[in-house]
């Protein structure tokens, strides 16, 4: 068993395109489920939206890929507005399934014949990245960076660091805010000291392993600076008094009406807000693999960006991150641990019995896996890892 | 008491007479090779429907082009050639053995490989003479989608009371349910294919794994849950985790690609006037709705099937008249499971059987206890059946609908790849106007 290259990979994946792509996408549920209530089963819609927003900008209108952040935008609100009028005056399993149907009915138009020149059928779209690479300023083809703090180079030295401190600082102060009790404040201090020298110090040891090519580091780092703005903006939003009223809607509508808000109006632009995140995610996501295919987005991503943000915390925004970075590195965890334990033809047996047939069976034991948490988490741990109980104490409007 | 039984015997008896049209069903010609057969089918397309060609001679050569054997198709249209392996052959049919004036429509060979042959036998079919769309007008296909909406119709009927009722009285609205018709869909294949049960011995008992099943999630997942005081959206989220897992599991040891039955394969339309239907078909309609028929007269007329409303009604209120109400979730959940999994083998005759097919039916449920009204029966009993039938017969437009832009699908029909959305705009429809469904109780839902 070669545990360097189980570390490697873990870590790799822990800060990795897939985990930015979460914490986006996660962000926006957060917005919705976490913060006001809403159940939307479909992220995975509003991800295609932003994702083919870019692609079809190079292939099918053939203007700048700039445009494609527009045409995801207005496309991610409208198909807000469309769900939300219906769904949201009634109890939020109406929401639930509507969203859920209408990730289907997306990824059903998109991979169409029908549509196929405009959206490309099951192959989907590509070629649409060229512009956006171009603007790399590292090297693209060359040997790869290392992220580790020590392994940058050039002027990248200073922007790596912003980026490890700005992460163990706020992982650090979400540690001490969530298991020291607000009266301690010099605790709090101290014990966010403490945690951000040790996450800085683990980070410095640990991802000096990691290597990444230019051209995914350039997708990356753009990918984080986006999901760190992203985070500070649901931040200052929960704080302000908008916040407030979408976190009283969420814990008693009535109270909030009786109060004279206009709560569908709250909770429509929280749905717009999560969708427009969820976007952005699929915008992303779309650099990532520089094609779009209307596969990526089944219902099943919703579900595990679920999965990842009830991991962090629900209503927290430190979970949002921190969740899909876990998520991932688990589920790369697993695949390569997996993976060493396989023998030659990919088969996985404990004592001489055959346990995991193929490859495939491994892939699907790990979403099993995935499903397996997730219930766990509900049932035993509502709040995730940065949550608060009390908060996550939903009840069945 | 007494009632009861005898609803459930006259179900019974429905259902063995049922079975015994299925059975009395026109069986193929004895058709076995010791190894590998394959099966030509000639067919004559020039007419308003495909009617067999006898007497067609086709040749079965091997790779390097010598003679593996060959045969003349019977009344049937079928010639069945047995090869000594599953490799590549090539098929021709004998020009000279096609009557005078008529002509293959396409090419005169063909070839099969090995991968092709996914059971022992590989059809193959060839026609002959030009297919005449005349006998496809537009009322003879409007006959077609509604006969094949009736059929989906009855299918997410029956699928979707365990949801409708489940949620009435538990108020879970279980994102899982999809694979509990998967279930019903896959178990009959493991039964039926892959350890050779006869295929309605395996259908019996997939319909009472799939109640076991439900009973088993009840008590094993959603009771604890219920007992723990789980809030209801909580729940759905564990109910999104569930389906996780069961669509991983069914892939696991299923695979991703689409399976059939081996039974009732081939079997040639029965007609009256436009309406096209074959045995199996009409057999599973038949079914369907001497099912959906009881299930009524049950909720309607016996004790547990009242009983059953009134905990879906007001389980408080319910409980408070005597009524167990912990007992009658089990039975909608054993109910449920059972009808999800009978709905997943009808749907699999159709369409064949795969992982996520419950999951692709899952959505229509939706669409349809949310019309019929979420939590009542009946709702979910008339609700599936319109949605069915919308889906289908959305595919047809209406020709005499002017031609506006963006409402091109009205005039044309949906095509037939992206029928379901129709039914995503009729649930917001639906949403906007009347919340509570077409049965349901006019209540406050918000």
């Amino acid at each position: 068993m070669d545990w360097g290259f189980i570390i490697d990979h873990t870590l790799t994946a822990f800060v990795g395109l897939d985990a930015v792509v979460f914490v986006l996408a996660a962000l926006g549920l957060n917005v919705q489920f976490g913060y006001a209530g809403l159940l939307n089963f479909g992220q995975a819609a509003f991800m295609a939206a932003g994702a083919y927003g870019l692609g079809m900008s190079a292939n099918y209108w053939g203007v700048s890929w700039w445009f494609g952040i527009l045409f995801g935008l207005a496309y991610a609100t409208v198909l807000a507005v469309i769900v939300g009028i219906p769904t949201l005056r009634l109890r939020a399993d109406y929401l639930a399934i509507v969203t859920i149907a209408l990730a289907e009915l997306v990824r059903l138009i998109v991979r169409s014949v029908t549509h196929k020149e405009k959206f490309g059928g099951s192959d989907g779209l590509k070629g649409f990245a060229d512009g956006f690479q171009k603007l790399n300023p590292m090297d693209s083809a060359g040997t790869p960076y290392g992220i580790g703090p020590f392994q940058v180079h050039g002027s990248m030295v200073i922007v790596a660091a912003v980026f490890w401190i700005a992460l163990s600082g706020v992982i650090g102060l979400a540690v001490a805010r969530r298991w020291v009790t607000r009266r301690e404040r010099g605790t709090v201090r101290t014990t966010a000291a403490v945690a951000s020298v040790v996450t800085l110090g683990a980070s410095l040891v640990l991802c000096s392993r990691v290597q990444i090519l230019g051209a995914q580091l350039w997708t990356l780092m753009v990918g984080w600076v986006l999901a760190a703005l992203c985070a500070l903006f649901v931040w200052a939003l929960m704080r302000s008094p908008w916040g407030r009223v979408i976190k009283g809607v969420r814990e008693d509508e009535d109270a909030v009406r009786s109060l004279g808000k206009n709560v569908f109006g709250y909770k429509m632009s929280s749905l717009v807000i999560g969708a427009v995140l969820g976007m952005l995610a699929g915008f992303v996501f779309a650099l990532k693999n520089s094609n779009v295919q209307p596969d990526n987005y089944s219902r099943a991503v919703t579900f595990y960006v679920m999965t990842a943000l009830v991991l962090g915390g629900l209503a927290t925004v430190v979970g949002s991150i921190v969740g899909p970075m876990l998520f991932w590195a688990l589920l790369a965890f697993t695949d390569v641990f997996l993976g060493e334990l396989a023998d030659a033809q990919g088969r996985i047996s404990v004592f001489g019995v055959e346990v995991l047939r193929d490859a495939s069976a491994v892939l699907q034991f790990r979403l099993m896996l995935v499903g397996i948490a997730l219930i766990l988490l509900m049932v035993y741990r509502p709040q995730g890892i940065f949550g608060s109980r009390k908060e996550m104490a939903l009840d069945g409007r | 008491m007494t009632s009861r039984i005898r609803h459930l015997a006259t179900l019974a008896l429905a259902l063995v007479a049922a079975a015994g049209l299925l059975w009395s069903s026109p069986a193929h010609a004895a058709d076995t090779c010791d190894v590998a057969g394959i099966k030509v089918l000639v067919k004559d397309q020039s007419g308003p429907k495909k009617v067999p060609v006898e007497g067609v001679i086709a040749v079965v050569k091997d790779e390097a082009g010598a003679e593996v054997g060959r045969g003349t198709t019977d009344a049937k249209g079928v010639a069945l050639i047995c090869v000594p392996t599953k490799s590549t052959f090539t098929i021709e049919i004998d020009q000279a053995s096609l009557k005078p004036g008529m002509a293959l429509a396409g090419e005169s060979t063909a070839t099969v490989t090995e991968s092709s042959f996914t059971t022992a036998t590989k059809t193959m079919s060839f026609f002959t003479g030009v297919a005449e769309r005349s006998g496809d007008g537009y009322w003879s296909l409007l006959v077609k989608a509604i006969v094949n909406g009736i059929r989906l119709g009855m299918v997410i009927a029956i699928c979707s009371v365990g949801l409708s009722l489940i949620f009435g009285t538990t108020g879970l609205t279980n994102f899982a349910h999809g694979e509990l018709v998967t279930f019903g869909g896959l178990v009959a294949h493991l039964l039926s294919v892959t350890w050779g049960v006869p295929f309605l011995l395996s259908a019996v008992l997939t319909i009472g794994l799939g109640g076991m099943l439900g009973l088993g999630l009840n008590s094993g997942v959603w009771g604890p849950l219920r007992k723990k005081g789980i809030g209801l959206i909580s729940q759905m989220v564990v109910s999104v985790g569930l389906s996780i897992i069961l669509v991983n599991l069914y892939l696991m040891r299923f695979g991703g690609t689409t399976k059939r039955y081996q039974a009732y394969n081939d079997q040639v339309a029965m007609e009256w006037g436009p309406i096209q239907i074959t045995p199996r078909d009409l057999t599973t309609t038949i079914i369907s709705l001497i099912v959906l028929v009881a299930l009524a007269l049950v909720l309607q007329k016996s004790r547990l099937g009242k009983a059953t409303r009134a905990v879906s009604d007001n389980a408080e209120l319910a409980s408070s008249t005597g009524i167990d109400s912990e007992k009658i979730i089990r039975v909608v959940w054993f109910l449920g499971g059972s009808l999800a999994a009978l709905g997943g083998i009808i749907r699999g005759l159709d369409e064949g059987v795969k992982a996520d097919m419950g999951g692709q039916l899952l959505f229509l449920m939706f669409a349809g206890i949310t019309l019929g009204g979420l939590g009542s029966a009946y709702g979910a009993l008339v609700g599936g059946f319109v949605v069915g039938l919308f889906v289908e017969v959305s595919t047809m437009g209406i020709p005499a609908f002017p031609s506006i832009p963006f409402l091109t699908w009205i005039k044309d029909g949906v095509p037939t790849e992206l029928k379901t959305v129709p039914a995503l705009a009729a649930l917001i429809l639906i949403l906007l106007l009347r919340p509570q469904g077409i049965l349901g109780r006019k209540e406050r839902v918000g």
